[in-house]
């Protein structure tokens, strides 16, 4: 593990302070069968996320499968986070409302400019298997910019 | 600003874009006819963005065949291979065959750029996409890479590789150097967002109970 935090680290070096850069960690974005794909927090990849010197996580917490935001939120409050709050392999968009209680309970680990929303993946990683329709994926990201803003109103 | 929006990456490819990938991969379609028709497609992923009022853009990597597997279109010493491929070098094919099964893996959609020589950067990565969707928005871009420890473990396969490296660290030297000079042209031409993708971080981790291993 430390050999990937190694390597990237060799590649940035240099560059972190003139770009934002981000480290994506998923667990599979191949099948729609939740079953399948790799279930766990990323409790055992916090040490190795700490000794990356990247601005940005951008992790999964769409599904049960990731755990509880709390694991990355308690030693990673000096980053800020990419939070994946809809799932890219779903036929329907998650409601705004879900998002935003995602948000809110990121909100207890990082301040509002440190957090991002974004789908836990990308909606079609491989060509020939892409996990979504392009109108689903449009109307995800419409909820998710919905629940942005009622955050930011919230928020003043 | 808070609670900025924006995607990981990748943007389902229509059934057109699909269809012309695959001549391309064939050597049946002019590489300018398939930028061309991949141009519009972008276009029409960017539209969309806009639309929904996303804060920070991607180009939905529909240039790509996947996302570390287009490496081989511009860096020489890869050559594509299938999982089919692969498999003549798997020492237990059976075993190979139902760990894709068990994961419902679509190894017919799946293409590894295996390293075959001496990797040099013959062009570069994605700078010529963030300047594209750079011509149809003043909105920030994020530009996503394969992670060095993906593409480590991705390219490495022993009876093609060995020989040209001998061991992974080296071959996991000119992957570095690679995406250094990347971030180079990036930076020169003031990128916001790049992003790596490490997927097979948590692969590793979670698979070491289950004693099974992805191809990735």
């Amino acid at each position: 593990m430390d050999y990937a935090a190694e390597l990237l680290n060799r590649v940035v070096a240099g560059y972190a302070d003139r770009m934002r850069i981000g480290l994506h960690v998923c667990r599979g974005n191949w099948s729609k069968r939740e079953d399948v794909l790799i279930t766990g927090d990323y409790q055992p990849l916090v040490a190795c996320f700490q000794k990356m010197n990247v601005r940005q996580f951008v992790l999964e917490y769409a599904t049960p499968r990731s755990g509880e935001l709390e694991v990355v939120g308690r030693r990673m409050s000096d980053r800020e986070i990419g939070l994946g709050c809809v799932n890219p392999r779903t036929d329907f968009a998650e409601p705004a409302t879900e998002i935003v209680a995602r948000c809110q309970e990121a909100l207890e680990y990082w301040r509002p400019e440190q957090i991002f929303l974004n789908p836990d993946c990308g909606f079609g990683c491989f060509a020939n298997r892409c996990v979504n329709v392009e109108q689903v994926a449009f109307e995800k990201l419409c909820m998710m910019v919905e629940a942005a803003q009622i955050m930011r109103t919230r928020l003043g | 600003m808070s609670f900025q929006v924006t995607q990981v990456g990748s943007w389902p490819r229509s059934e057109r874009l699909l269809s012309a990938l695959r001549e391309k991969r064939m050597g049946r379609l002019p590489d300018e006819d398939f930028q061309r028709l991949a141009d519009e497609e972008i276009r029409r992923c960017l539209e969309l963005q806009i639309k929904a009022g996303v804060d920070v853009v991607v180009d939905g990597e529909l240039r790509r065949d996947n996302f570390y597997s287009f490496l081989a279109d511009k860096v020489s010493g890869t050559r594509l291979m299938s999982l089919a491929e692969m498999l003549d070098t798997v020492e237990d094919k059976a075993a190979f065959e139902e760990m894709l099964q068990t994961l419902d893996a679509p190894a017919f959609a799946i293409r590894n750029p295996t390293c075959v020589g001496k990797l040099e950067r013959r062009e570069p990565l994605a700078v010529d996409d963030l300047r594209f969707v750079r011509s149809l928005t003043d909105k920030p871009v994020k530009v996503t890479l394969p992670g060095p420890y993906l593409l480590t473990r991705a390219m490495w396969v022993t009876a093609h590789t060995q020989n040209v490296y001998g061991d992974k660290p080296v071959m996991a030297d000119d992957v570095v150097r690679i995406l250094r000079e990347e971030l180079e042209d990036l930076a020169a031409e003031n990128v916001d967002f790049v992003q790596f993708d490490e997927p097979v971080l948590t692969e590793v981790v979670h698979s070491i109970d289950n004693k099974r291993r992805t191809f990735m």
